[in-house]
C-alpha cells in the first residue's frame, strides 16, 4: 500500500498545471468558447507534443503506458483550467476503449492518428432511453453482404463536434445466427459516412457535442471492432474508467474553487477588515476544505480502482461519482455565496467552475444513478465489511 | 500507488484473524456489542487486554523496547481493521494512547520503568485530568493548583470529564504552578495518584444514562515532585504533543466500516410484518451515502499514513479533516441506527452495563442499545478538540 505520488507523477503535475496555467486563462477560453469551432487545434497539438494523448495506451500500442494516477492528474488541471477540447472524451473513453476490443489494424489506425493529434475519435454509444442501464441500446447493425449496414440515433455524443471517426455501438441483427436481439458490437465509422447525419448542440458548461443520426449508413466488414469480446463488459469498464477520470476533474475544480474563494475573501474589504476576517465565513471555508478533502480521498479510491473486479470498480467509482456529486456541489454553491454577487456573474470563473461541476454530475450517470449503484453493491455484506486494502495479485509465472 | 498488501502483510492478517477467532469469544463480543459508551466496560477491557498481552498486542502503537509490538503503520492499520471486523472491547484509552506517549517522549528512566508496564499489564489505569469547569476548548485558562513544598506539590481545584476516573488507579493532570502573563507559560504536567487523601470523585451521568464521566476534587492532595513530568511549566508543550496523539494517532476506518455493518444486520432483519428496511430506498439512499464517507475517510486515513511512513506529516488540514468527519459519520451511521427502531425507540433499559442483563437475541440486543449508542454519539464532536475548534485549525492554515 503506498499512496504518495512518484517524482515522475509530481513533475508531470507541476507540468500540466503551468502548461495550462501559461496557455489556457480563462480569457483564451472564453475565446475558444466563442469561436465557431469551438476547438483550439494548436492547443490540441500541444497536448500531443506534451505526451498527453499518448499517456493513457500501453507502449506497444505507441503510448506512454500511464496509469489511472497520471490520467487523474491530466484530468484535474483540466478542470481546474475548464479546458473545452474532448480529451476525456476522445482519449480516454473513445480511445479507451478501442485499445481494449480494437485489431492490431484498428488500434494502429485509430490510436496512431489519436496520439499524434491529426484524428480524433468519439464514442457514440448512449441513446434517449438508455440513462443508466448501458445495455439498452436500440441501434442495429445488419449484415448485407460483406458490409454491415446502422442504423439508430446517437445524441450527445461528447466530442462529436471534433471527431472524424465514431465508435459507434449497435445490436447485430437481421442475420439468421445472431437474431434481432443480438449482442452489442462496435464499428468504426468515418464522421463523412453517407448516411451519418450530425448536428451540434450546445453543453450547459459551454462545451459542445453532437446529435448523430444513423440511417442506413454502410460500414466493411473490417469496421467491426471486436469479433471475441465482451463488448457491453468493455463498455461498461470504459464508462467507469471515464466516470474515475471525471471524478478527478471535478476535484481539480473543487480546489480551484477553494483557492478562490479564499483569495477573494482575503481581498475584499467590509466593515472596515477582509471578509476572511469574519469568523462565519471562516468556518464556511473550513466546511468547503473539508469537503474539498474528502472529495480527494474518494477520487483517489476511484482511480486505484478503475482497472479492479467489477465490485470493487463499481464500489470505488460509482461512490466516488456519488460522494463527489454531492460534495462538488456544496462546495460550488458556497464559492458563489462568499464571492457574492460577483459569483453570479459569467466575467469570473466561478460561474463556469460551478456550471462544468453540473455537467460532471450529469454526464455518465447522475449523481443518484451513482448513489443507488454503489448502494446494490455494499448490499452486499461482504463487500461492505471488505476494507480497501487488497490482497496482491499474483501474476502467472 | 496501489492499495496492495504485501505478502507479508497478508500473512500478517491471517495470523491476526486466527488469535481473534480463537480469543476473542463470544462474551466479550457481546459485551462491547452492548456498551453504549465509546471505552468498553473497565472489567471486560481489562479481560480483553489480559488476553493481548499474553500475546504481546495491548500496545500496537508503542515501540518495542517498552513493550510495544514495533508494528509498521500498515500493520497497525490491518491490526485495527481486524479487531473491528471481530468487534473487540475498546480498551486503548487515555493509559495507552495518551499517557504513554507522554511518558516515553518526556519522561524520565525510573518514570518509564515504572509506570509503562504497569499500563501494560493493567495494573494502572489511567484518566485524564484536563478540562475543567471553568477551562474546555479554552484549555490554557486552567485554574487547578499546584504549590511547590519541599519534594511535594499541593494540589488544589477540580477536573472535569475526566473519562472512567472512578474506576482508575491513576490521573494526567494539568496544573498551574506560576501565574504568568502569558497563560500558557505557567502550565505543569503532573502524575496524580487517585487514592491520594483529599481527592474526591463525583459521578457525572452522561445523556446515555451511563456514569462514565467525573468531576475530580483536589483538596490540598500531595504529588510527590518524582511524579512531575518534565520541567515546570513545560506542561502547555506536553499537553499540545499529546493531544496531537488523541486527535491524529488512531484509525478510525475499522471501526466506522464495523458499525456499518452492524447497522446493515440490523436493516436486513424481518421486521414484525415481514418488511426489511434495507428494502427502503430512502433508508438505503442515506445508508449509501454514509458508506461513501467512510470510504472516503479510509483513504485520507490511509493516505495520511503513507505520507508518514514516506517521513512526511500529514498536515494540518487532513487532520482536522479526519476528526471532524470521523465525529460526523459515527453520528450518522448512530442516528440512521436509532431512526429505524420504530416503537423500540420509546423503551429505555436503565441498567448498565447492559451486558449484565440476561441475554436475548443478538438482533434484539441491537435494539435495545442503539438509543443509547445514538445519544452517546453526540459526545464525538466534541471531546479531543470539538468541531468548531478544529475548524479554526483549518481556517488559519487557509487564510495564512
Amino acid at each position: 500500500m503506498d499512496l504518495n505520488y512518484s517524482d515522475e507523477q509530481l513533475l508531470l503535475k507541476e507540468s500540466a498545471e503551468r502548461f495550462l496555467k501559461d496557455r489556457y486563462d480563462f480569457e483564451k477560453r472564453a475565446r475558444i468558447l466563442a469561436s465557431e469551432t469551438g476547438f483550439d487545434a494548436a492547443i490540441w497539438a500541444e497536448m500531443a507534443d506534451l505526451g498527453w494523448l499518448a499517456l493513457p495506451f500501453s507502449e506497444e500500442n505507441g503510448g506512454l503506458g500511464g496509469g489511472a494516477v497520471e490520467v487523474s492528474l491530466i484530468m484535474e488541471a483540466i478542470g481546474r483550467a475548464l479546458v473545452v477540447e474532448p480529451y476525456l472524451a476522445s482519449v480516454l473513453l473513445a480511445g479507451g476503449l478501442v485499445e481494449k476490443v480494437g485489431s492490431e489494424e484498428q488500434k494502429a489506425d485509430i490510436l496512431g492518428g489519436l496520439i499524434a493529434g491529426t484524428s480524433r475519435p468519439a464514442l457514440a454509444h448512449a441513446e434517449w432511453q438508455t440513462g443508466f442501464d448501458l445495455g439498452n441500446i436500440a441501434a442495429t447493425a445488419t449484415k448485407n453482404g460483406e458490409n454491415y449496414v446502422i442504423s439508430g440515433k446517437k445524441p450527445l455524443v461528447l466530442g462529436g463536434p471534433f471527431a472524424d471517426s465514431f465508435i459507434v455501438s449497435a445490436r447485430l441483427g437481421g442475420d439468421a445466427a445472431t437474431g434481432p436481439d443480438g449482442a452489442i458490437r462496435l464499428f468504426a465509422v468515418p464522421a463523412n459516412a453517407v448516411g451519418l447525419e450530425k448536428s451540434e448542440v450546445k453543453l450547459v458548461d459551454g462545451s459542445r457535442a453532437s446529435d448523430l443520426v444513423f440511417t442506413n449508413v454502410s460500414v466493411p466488414a473490417s469496421a467491426l471492432l471486436d469479433a471475441d469480446a465482451d463488448t457491453l463488459g468493455e463498455i461498461e469498464a470504459a464508462y467507469d474508467r471515464a466516470n474515475a477520470a471525471l471524478a478527478s476533474e471535478a476535484v481539480g475544480i473543487m480546489d480551484a474553487l477553494m483557492d478562490a474563494t479564499v483569495a477573494y475573501t482575503k481581498g475584499r474589504v467590509q466593515f472596515g477588515k477582509p471578509l476572511a476576517a469574519f469568523q462565519a465565513l471562516q468556518h464556511r471555508m473550513a466546511e468547503m476544505a473539508v469537503k474539498c478533502q474528502e472529495a480527494r480521498g474518494s477520487a483517489l479510491l476511484a482511480m486505484l480502482s478503475a482497472d479492479a473486479p467489477p465490485a470493487m470498480r463499481v464500489r470505488g467509482v460509482s461512490g466516488a461519482r456519488a460522494k463527489i456529486g454531492k460534495v462538488s456541489r456544496s462546495v460550488a454553491q458556497e464559492a458563489i455565496q462568499l464571492h457574492g454577487a460577483m459569483g453570479f456573474s459569467e466575467e469570473m470563473p466561478i460561474g463556469a467552475w460551478f456550471r462544468r461541476l453540473y455537467a460532471i454530475e450529469n454526464t455518465f450517470g447522475t449523481t443518484a444513478d451513482h448513489l443507488k449503484r454503489y448502494g446494490e453493491i455494499i448490499r452486499d455484506p461482504a463487500v461492505l465489511s471488505g476494507g480497501l486494502l487488497r490482497e496482491p495479485v499474483h501474476q502467472p509465472a | 500507488m496501489d492499495l496492495l498488501m504485501t505478502e507479508e502483510e497478508v500473512r500478517f492478517r491471517d495470523q491476526v484473524r486466527a488469535f481473534l477467532d480463537t480469543h476473542l469469544d463470544e462474551g466479550l463480543k457481546r459485551a462491547e456489542r452492548l456498551n453504549s459508551s465509546f471505552l468498553a466496560d473497565p472489567g471486560v477491557g481489562l479481560k480483553w487486554q489480559a488476553k493481548l498481552n499474553d500475546k504481546g498486542w495491548v500496545a500496537p502503537s508503542w515501540p518495542k523496547q517498552y513493550g510495544g509490538t514495533g508494528w509498521t503503520l500498515a500493520e497497525r492499520y490491518i491490526f485495527d481493521q481486524e479487531c473491528e471486523r471481530a468487534g473487540e472491547p475498546h480498551f486503548r484509552g487515555a493509559s495507552i494512547k495518551m499517557i504513554a506517549p507522554v511518558i516515553m517522549r518526556y519522561g524520565n528512566d525510573a518514570q518509564k520503568g515504572f509506570y509503562l508496564p504497569r499500563i501494560l499489564n493493567g495494573e494502572d489505569v489511567w484518566a485524564q485530568g484536563y478540562s475543567e469547569p471553568g477551562s474546555g476548548s479554552d484549555l490554557a485558562s486552567l485554574k487547578t493548583k499546584a504549590v511547590l513544598d519541599g519534594d511535594h506539590y499541593i494540589v488544589n481545584g477540580s477536573k472535569i470529564w475526566s473519562t472512567l476516573a472512578h474506576h482508575a488507579t491513576r490521573m494526567f493532570a494539568l496544573v498551574r504552578t506560576a501565574e504568568t502573563e502569558k497563560k500558557q507559560e505557567g502550565i505543569t504536567f503532573i502524575l496524580i495518584d487517585l487514592k491520594s487523601p483529599g481527592v474526591t470523585i463525583r459521578p457525572i451521568r452522561s445523556i446515555c444514562g451511563t456514569h462514565e464521566f467525573n468531576q475530580v476534587f483536589f483538596d490540598d492532595v500531595h504529588v510527590p515532585i518524582s511524579d512531575r513530568i518534565g520541567a515546570e511549566g513545560e506542561g502547555w508543550d506536553i499537553a499540545k504533543y499529546l493531544l496531537e496523539f488523541e486527535r491524529g494517532g488512531a484509525f478510525a476506518g475499522g471501526v466506522l466500516r464495523a458499525m456499518l455493518t452492524r447497522l446493515h444486520r440490523l436493516a436486513s432483519e424481518p421486521l414484525s410484518d415481514g418488511r426489511k428496511v434495507i428494502d427502503d430506498p430512502l433508508f438505503m439512499a442515506r445508508f449509501a451515502e454514509i458508506a461513501t464517507d467512510v470510504d472516503a475517510n479510509d483513504m485520507l486515513e490511509l493516505a495520511a499514513m503513507s505520507k508518514v511512513q514516506a517521513g512526511g506529516n500529514p498536515g494540518s488540514v487532513p487532520s482536522s479533516t479526519m476528526k471532524i468527519e470521523r465525529s460526523r459519520i459515527r453520528q450518522s451511521i448512530c442516528e440512521l441506527a436509532a431512526s429505524i427502531l420504530g416503537p423500540d425507540a420509546l423503551r429505555w433499559e436503565e441498567h448498565r452495563p447492559l451486558h449484565e442483563l440476561p441475554g436475548t437475541s443478538e438482533i434484539d440486543e441491537e435494539r435495545k442499545v442503539a438509543s443509547a449508542v445514538y445519544f452517546n454519539s453526540r459526545s464525538q464532536s466534541i471531546f479531543g478538540g470539538s468541531n468548531e475548534i478544529q475548524l479554526e485549525i483549518i481556517a488559519k492554515t487557509l487564510l495564512r
